[in-house]
């Protein structure tokens, strides 16, 4: 990450010096370091260690060090390549339709209207359950023989057969994507109405009286305005959907034929079925390093310079 | 101002209310643990048996009326043994291996847990659990222990590290009415099951002829298929390879009866039960879907809640075509003893309890399970009825045969994961049978050449 | 002129219905499924709205599982945790959106990288940790590592709400006589109430609806929490879709009422925090 520019202005209290400050600093700051370095940062490390080792519950009792052959094994898999190339797609299209579906709902939501209240509070409503929970719901749902989804568009004389939503590896990446951009809407909204309640009202009376139409407002005034949330809210949504393995889990379990594995839901696999803890160790590494990786090229490319403003 | 303050007053209060709440509740279980480890401390004396000892058992298989039974079961222990407690650890079935391993591996003090085919050898290469010969060597019920269950307790080193308290065994459920209706006679071989599978689909009205499973668990099917075509040329207890010491997928007849397994899906399956599991199948099967499934005996326990007597029933397995024989593994699943128990004895007291051949019993019929002693094939619950198809198959062990899984093989849970990836491929067309066939042959290759 | 206004108006009504159906159809689905009698679960053709009403489903998890203790425990776990974190990430956010000082950038950039953390890598080598400080087992053993989970992503959230308050406000508190902490509490705590509101209910509904820690750090009845119990209703070959609807709904109403209460509150409060991003 580069390093961040100092914040100017009225952020920083220029009377208050590091030094008369240190111990007030320090034992702020000291509960949270304090807590993620014993029960997040050691654990990690701990656990790190095993991408190196021959650590397969098998057989504990001679556990060596192997170097880098978990990774080789890893990315020499087929089914890891498949995993990587879902996993764009996942992300992908579900920060994009999050994204975009999301932006029009807070557009929509930004003036008053009488139950608007209501709406918020039921549309919200994803948001509060699990991962686990909304991916056996929704496999419910889009059951072949017996789903509700076939069975409403049957009705609706969209489709006269019924589609195997989940069985057949097309269908099935899609029907997961859907169920995750359901689920992810909520995030995007909330996070874009408030930042589009923070625009200041006198940038639009101002437009206004240079005669804007209400695209030219939303072009020039809005989407700038609110630019930095969408990119910091979009980084940090990348990162939580590839570690968000639930969802696939409970629908699919990766399948058909590994057809719907992302990276974490891979992982997940060489714990449940092979046990083997040291590729699945090497695989957290390598989705570690990847979203490093490109948050430091999307921080690049988007000109952003508060990484650390999540 | 006064407002904020009125604010701030109810913000720790409520503080106040969860710290207090929470220091109650962590009060509670420090005396909880401080009493398990006074018992401890006091069992190593063992003369002393005024103390209560409180015994740590773990189940995976688990589900809510099971873990009712089970508890019934240790209520009556417990009134017999009264300075024993037993608390009953009961993860969620999915994620209850990835438990019971951490907390073998943080060497927990579990006294009794659940051990399976699946995972006895991985417990044993760890010395997560205890060798039970100098407990079974005097214990009186050893000796009526049924072959199937004698032979799953000591499949591993030839050590009993576990006793069995039941046996599964898959068997056919067919759709009693529609086969009459249909004109239809009880399949006895594959091609039987295929003719009147394909015979009773029909997609207009949603009906089809077998509960097909391409989903989790799939390659289990593949197995027995293929040890059924193969029949006597398999090695019974080295399970996927034959006489010649070649890996079973390197027969023709393997060949046949992986073609055998992709025609049933496509001919006489429903398209979505290439991502079928067990709920699928058995819920395809209650619900009128399907004709035919093969499954284990705990079905039948579902089949009776939600099905109409008369309408359905079993059979033994088909068999191969021309083998003349069926073959599958017997799996079996019992209680053993943590290697880092402090307990043993009252664990196996424990044990021993509930493998007796009146408890033992009781827990198959309520878990709709085969059991474990030799005695209860006398008994009508098992002669008659659902079960027989079960007793009718052991009594002909010569055609209807049993063989024991790879579980030996370092390979072998990372070969279910990946068969079951190549099912769902070669069912979809992906690829072939022969390069299928092909993988997994190199693949046991491999694992033979490491053993 | 008039009838041409209309239709922005209608395609907004429009939109927001079809994206309301899209929303709650789930839990509509499920709510209709808990109030089915076990027999018309899966009958065909389906049934989208009850012919008979019961509440055998909501009396049946009470009977067969202890859940009135379970949702006492997860309403302490949750409320503990998020009130906890909030405490810890006020302090910290405070901090760094006050003071220049070594190390801050540092500090930021690890807590990002949490984010990033695949919880099985870290699984073991924490079950060992809780295992040593002889926690498992207790509800503060999820209590702590939900904090801990929170802290970061509230911490930097509570940040961005501290930059957008001028600091001239705790000045005056201070030249008042106040201390710093005193001013924090005094002044800067009612100015942000929205934004704590929001974070509240964000960690409040993370650590409500975790699932696979709370399997590996409980055991006892007495301390399991929701989302367990929930995940012991799927077995090995049924999901008892009448227990899981029901406590499907029963879990969704804390939550729910949360965002009823508190929806103003987490658009505001998301509002301080968002103007920087």
């Amino acid at each position: 990450m580069k390093p961040q520019p100092q914040p100017k202005g009225i952020s920083i209290l220029p009377a208050f010096k590091i030094h008369k400050h240190g111990l007030y600093i320090f034992l702020s700051l000291l509960p949270a370091i304090l807590l993620v370095s014993i029960f997040i940062y050691y654990p990690l490390v701990k656990g790190a260690v095993m991408a190196f080792q021959s650590y397969s519950l098998f057989d504990l009792t001679n556990i060596e060090f192997i170097g880098l052959q978990n990774f080789k094994e890893v990315i020499s898999n087929p089914g890891f390549v498949r995993a990587s190339v879902n996993s764009f797609y996942w992300i992908f299209f579900s920060l994009i339709f999050q994204l975009s579906i999301g932006f029009f709902v807070a557009l929509l939501l930004k003036k008053r209207f009488k139950g608007r209240g209501v709406y918020q509070a039921l549309v919200f409503f994803p948001w509060a359950m699990s991962g686990f929970l909304i991916g056996i719901i929704w496999r419910w749902m889009y059951n072949g023989q017996s789903g509700v989804i076939n069975d409403l568009l049957i009705r609706m004389n969209i489709i006269d057969t019924q589609i195997p939503f989940l069985s057949e590896p097309n269908w099935a990446m899609v029907s997961v994507i859907i169920a995750n951009i359901w689920y992810g809407i909520t995030f995007f909204a909330i996070m874009i109405l408030a930042a589009l309640q923070s625009v200041p009202e006198e940038l639009y009376e101002a437009a206004k009286i240079d005669g804007a139409n209400k695209l030219q407002e939303l072009l020039k005034i809005t989407i700038p305005f609110i630019l930095p949330t969408i990119i910091v809210t979009a980084l940090l949504r990348v990162i939580w959907i590839l570690n968000f393995p639930d969802l696939i889990y409970a629908m699919t379990n990766g399948g058909p034929a590994g057809s719907t594995h992302i990276l974490s839901t891979f992982m997940l696999e060489k714990i449940i079925y092979g046990q083997d803890y040291g590729q699945a160790a090497a695989i957290g590494i390598i989705i570690i390093l990847l979203l490093m990786v490109f948050s430091i090229f999307y921080l690049m490319a988007t000109k952003f310079n508060k990484a650390g403003d999540f | 101002m006064n407002g904020f303050r009125k604010g701030l007053l109810l913000f720790f209060s409520m503080m106040l209310f969860i710290v207090i709440v929470a220091g109650c509740s962590d009060e509670s279980n420090t005396e909880d643990s401080t009493e398990g480890s006074e018992g401890s401390t006091t069992d190593d004396t063992e003369d002393s048996t005024d103390e209560t000892v409180t015994l740590r058992m773990v189940e995976s298989l688990t589900s809510p009326a099971r873990t009712e039974l089970l508890n019934s079961m240790i209520a009556t222990f417990e009134e017999e043994n009264p300075n024993i407690k037993v608390e009953l650890i009961s993860p969620p079935l999915q994620s209850a291996d990835e438990k019971i391993a951490q907390m073998l591996m943080a060497k927990e003090d579990i006294d009794v847990l659940e051990v399976r085919d699946q995972t006895v050898k991985q417990f044993s290469n760890n010395s997560f659990i205890e060798d039970l010969a100098t407990y079974t060597s005097s214990w009186e019920n050893w000796d009526s222990l049924n072959d199937i269950a004698k032979h799953g307790a000591t499949a591993v080193n030839e050590t009993p590290y576990f006793i069995p308290y039941g046996i599964y065994e898959k068997t056919l459920f067919y759709r009693k009415d529609w086969f009459e209706e249909a004109g239809l006679e009880v399949p006895e071989t594959w091609e039987d099951l295929y003719n009147a599978a394909v015979e009773l689909t029909d997609p207009s009205q949603n009906r089809y002829g077998y509960s097909f499973r391409g989903g989790a668990g799939s390659s289990d099917y593949v197995e027995f298929m293929t040890w059924s075509y193969v029949g006597n040329e398999i090695v019974q207890d080295d399970g996927y390879f034959t006489k010649d010491g070649e890996p079973m997928f390197a027969t023709d007849e393997a060949k046949d009866a992986l073609e055998m397994f992709v025609k049933s899906y496509e001919d006489a399956s429903p398209p979505d039960s290439i991502s079928w599991s067990y709920p699928e199948m058995v819920q395809g099967f209650t619900s009128g879907m399907t004709a035919m499934l093969i499954q284990d005996p705990e079905v039948i326990v579902t089949a009776e809640e939600n099905m109409e007597e008369g309408t359905w029933d079993t059979a033994p397995l088909p068999k191969g075509v021309p083998s003349g024989v069926a073959q599958q593994t017997a799996g079996t699943a019992g209680w053993g003893i943590g290697a880092f128990s402090e307990h043993k004895e009252e664990a196996w007291k424990l044990i021993s309890f509930l493998s007796s051949p009146e408890q033992n019993l009781h827990f198959a019929k309520n878990n709709s399970l085969i059991p474990v002693h030799k005695s209860a094939g006398d008994d009508p619950f098992f002669k008659e009825g659902y079960f027989s198809s079960y007793i009718e198959m052991n009594a002909k062990l010569d055609e209807y045969l049993i063989a024991d899984r790879p579980v030996d093989y370092e390979g072998w849970g990372e070969y279910r994961g990946i068969a079951e990836q190549d099912i769902q491929s070669l069912l979809l067309g992906d690829v072939t049978v022969e390069d299928t066939l092909q993988k997994w042959t190199d693949y046991w290759n491999e694992q033979k050449e490491q053993q | 002129m008039r009838k041409l206004v209309n239709w922005p108006l209608l395609a907004k009504v429009i939109f927001l219905g079809g994206f309301l159906v899209f929303s709650i159809f789930p839990l509509y689905w499920i709510l209709i499924t808990s109030l089915k009698p076990r027999e018309d679960m899966f009958t065909f053709p389906l049934k989208y709205w009850p012919e008979t009403i019961t509440f055998e489903n909501y009396v049946n998890i009470f009977e067969i599982s202890n859940f009135g203790v379970y949702i006492f425990n997860s309403l302490i776990v949750a409320t503990t945790a998020g009130l906890l974190s909030l405490v810890i990430a006020m302090l910290g956010g405070y901090v760094l959106a006050r003071f220049r000082f070594m190390g801050k950038n540092q500090v930021i950039f690890a807590f990002f990288i949490t984010q990033m953390i695949p919880i099985f890598i870290a699984l073991a080598p924490l079950y060992l940790l809780m295992s040593n400080l002889e926690l498992l087992n207790r509800l503060p053993s999820l209590f702590l590592i939900y904090t801990v989970m929170m802290i970061p992503f509230c911490t930097v959230i509570m940040k961005s709400f501290f930059e957008r308050i001028p600091p001239s406000l705790e000045e005056a508190a201070m030249i008042d006589g106040c201390s710093r902490i005193g001013a924090l509490f005094k002044v800067i705590f009612p100015v942000m109430l929205p934004g704590i509101a929001a974070t509240f209910i964000f960690a409040f509904v993370q650590c409500w609806n975790e699932l696979f820690l709370a399997i590996m750090f409980i055991d006892k009845e007495e301390a399991k929490t929701i989302p367990v119990a929930m995940n012991s209703f799927i077995t090995k070959f049924d999901i008892d879709w009448g227990a899981m609807s029901a406590a499907t709904v029963i879990s969704v109403i804390p939550t729910l009422i949360l965002f009823a209460v508190g929806q103003k509150y987490i658009v505001e409060g998301m509002t301080q925090g968002s103007i920087k991003g």
